[in-house]
């Protein structure tokens, strides 16, 4: 595909969005401007780093068959029964500037069909890895045939002490009555920058269960975005994220419930030490008609240092009766009581802290909907946490 | 081993403990009775050492030591075991993980070796077989789904492990149907030693038809108004609790 000319590209990195944008207000994508006009302005082309054997590692840590994209070039494995996949080179129109620039300037999409039933989960792993500072970009499409039941990891990882800007998109289509298991992992550089979006459509009688993981990346911005536009749709999702100095994650959730009956409901947690800022916006829309709407949104933060900072904000717009939705925002420490407990046990004051603080992120990691990634992301999510809270205590 | 003399204690500022004063000897087992309101549960918390009580009087000895004066986890590891109402359930903590952590902060207390994983597998296993505990709840979070019963039951075998000098159950029996209660009180009646004491708080008699206590005390309006053995639950059954506040009152 011809790339457009640099001025051109240059034009759309200055229409991305800014913190006058009031979906944008608390996230500041300047270093993602900053990194893409210098990767442009040097060519925009990426050297690669040598990343064989951290491909090797991260695709042994979790049982599934892999697709490999590594600085936005796809590797397409062997033959997987029940699995189609396809490298696709444009992205369908571009509905904002992130989109755009990602239709501009993506090397390799990929396209995925799941039918019937997987033995194994399909995993993605989208690895950067650049001698220089880069931007890469990334398109990723799944569908989740009628009637199939089927898991998706998408593993988000770039290595390596240049500057990063990585921008995808993911498209997620769940057909009728199937059953779609998915989670994300992002495990960037502290010192890296991630914009992505993820379109998620259900079908009638569908069921979607994801669970997201941000334990990584300097700045961090994720839209999850989910259309109900067929009855019966049950959709769950959680996050989690971790944050220390210096780093700014924020999770942009919207769902559409455009019929009923549908249960959607999503749980976000965040640990928070040291200077860093999280942002979670969960918004839900009953439309006129979605009768039979059930919708759930909880939001739970601990902040364990008062640099941390948290901008939590639930947005429910409801057009219809016959709803049932529901939202909490907390924002604290840990509970009294369970403190008491375990230091009635024996625990000092300072274990027994670090146990809840594990729980809290734990009671995630055994939600995940994905069994087969269980084990390397309860690793993934405990060795961050010994970073942020200090100690290298084993809880199992 | 435990003295506890003319006790006052407020939360948020309303008195709750009026005065109160107890001494219980290793090998014993006193039943602290009295009507909701009356102080029993805060006795327990005030002993265990939580924060949201302000002691304002009086004094509460173990084994010599001014216990007022300790953090909640130093009066475990001194051998006091405080068995909860309403136990906490933390999801994503194995039960193993908290029992373990538990005795080895004990055992470290008492100048011992922290036990090993096969050691302490081998005394979990055999404490629950001696609760007619299924093994599988060691790798659960701790009371993580578990019925009232089996949460009761998770409390007698964090005991059994910890094995605690003195023992204070805070309504064990409450919430509890008969084969769980009969299931409980076994669990405790195996844990009786001459060198351990246990202080049962309960609303009801119920509990001390499985537990035999040698001392029966009733607590009104935080201060023990009457004590008598065993044959004082019975009179309690029979008169309600009216009969000795009226009976202090004369």
């Amino acid at each position: 595909m011809m790339r457009l000319p640099t001025d051109k590209l240059q034009a759309i990195v200055d229409r991305l969005p800014t913190t006058r944008d009031e979906d944008w207000k608390y996230t500041d994508l300047s270093r993602a401007r900053e990194i893409t006009s210098r990767w442009l302005d040097a060519g925009g082309a990426t050297v690669a780093a040598e990343i064989a054997e951290d491909i090797a590692r991260i695709t042994a840590s979790i049982d599934a068959d892999w697709f490999v994209i590594a600085n936005g070039e796809l590797r397409l494995p062997d033959e997987i029964p029940n699995v189609t996949a396809a490298r696709v080179n444009a992205a369908p129109t571009a509905e904002n500037a992130l989109a755009e620039l990602n239709t501009a300037l993506l090397l390799d999409g990929l396209r995925v069909r799941i039918d019937g039933t997987p033995a194994k989960p399909v995993g993605i792993l989208l690895i950067d890895g650049a001698a220089d500072a880069a931007t890469s970009q990334s398109y990723v499409d799944v569908e989740f045939a009628a009637h199939s039941s089927g898991e998706l990891i998408e593993y988000h990882v770039s290595l390596g002490a240049t500057d990063h800007y990585a921008n995808g998109v993911v498209r997620i289509a769940v057909g009728d009555n199937a059953s779609a298991r998915h989670v994300r992992i992002q495990d960037r550089d502290l010192n890296h920058v991630q914009t992505g979006i993820t379109h998620v459509s259900v079908g009638r009688d569908a069921k979607f269960s994801s669970a997201g993981f941000d334990l990584g990346g300097g700045l961090v911005r994720n839209d999850i975005l989910i259309d109900i536009a067929n009855p019966g749709a049950d959709i769950s999702f959680d996050g989690l994220y971790l944050a220390g100095d210096g780093q700014h994650i924020d999770n942009h959730t919207r769902v559409d419930h455009r019929v009923g009956p549908a249960i959607s409901r999503q749980e976000y947690r965040g640990i928070l030490n040291g200077k860093c800022r999280c942002v979670w916006n969960g918004k839900a829309i009953v439309h006129e008609g979605a009768d039979g709407t059930d919708a759930d949104q909880a939001n739970h933060n601990l902040l364990l240092s008062e640099k941390a900072e948290i901008d939590a904000k639930p947005e429910l717009e409801i057009y219809t009766d016959d709803v049932k939705c529901s939202h909490g925002t907390t924002v604290g420490q840990l509970d009294e009581t369970s403190l008491f407990y375990l230091r009635t046990r024996g625990l000092d004051q300072g274990h027994a802290t670090r146990v809840l603080m594990h729980a809290f992120a734990a009671g995630l990691v055994s939600r995940i909907p994905v069994e087969a990634a269980k084990a390397t992301v309860g690793e993934l999510v405990e060795a961050r946490l010994a970073v942020l809270i200090n100690t290298d205590e084993d809880f199992s | 081993m435990l003295d506890i003399k003319n006790l006052q204690s407020r939360i948020g500022g309303t008195e709750i403990l009026r005065g109160l004063s107890l001494h219980v000897d290793a090998g014993e087992i006193h039943a602290i009775m009295g009507p909701n309101g009356s102080g029993k549960s805060t006795l327990a918390q005030v002993v265990a050492g939580h924060q949201d009580h302000e002691v304002t009087g009086g004094s509460v000895t173990f084994k010599g030591v001014d216990l007022l004066e300790l953090e909640p986890e130093e009066r475990a590891r001194e051998g006091i075991f405080l068995g909860f109402q309403y136990p906490v359930e933390i999801p994503g903590v194995n039960n193993a993980y908290l029992l373990k952590a538990a005795l080895n902060a004990r055992r470290k207390h008492q100048g011992l070796d922290e036990i090993d994983a096969f050691e302490f597998l081998k005394l979990a296993k055999e404490k629950m077989a001696m609760l007619g505990m299924d093994p599988k709840f060691l790798n659960r979070g701790v009371n993580e789904g578990f019925s009232g019963g089996e949460k009761k039951r998770n409390e007698i075998l964090q005991m059994a492990i910890l094995e605690p000098e003195l023992a204070i159950l805070d309504e064990t029996d409450s919430g509890l149907d008969i084969d769980a209660l009969k299931a409980v009180a076994e669990g405790v009646n195996s844990l009786r030693d001459p060198d351990r004491a246990i202080i049962l708080v309960t609303h009801y008699q119920r509990l001390l038809d499985y537990i035999e206590p040698d001392f029966v005390h009733v607590l009104s309006a935080g201060r023990i108004i009457k004590s008598g053995d065993k044959s004082l639950a019975f009179e309690l059954e029979e008169k309600g609790y009216d009969w000795v506040r009226e009976a202090a009152n004369g």
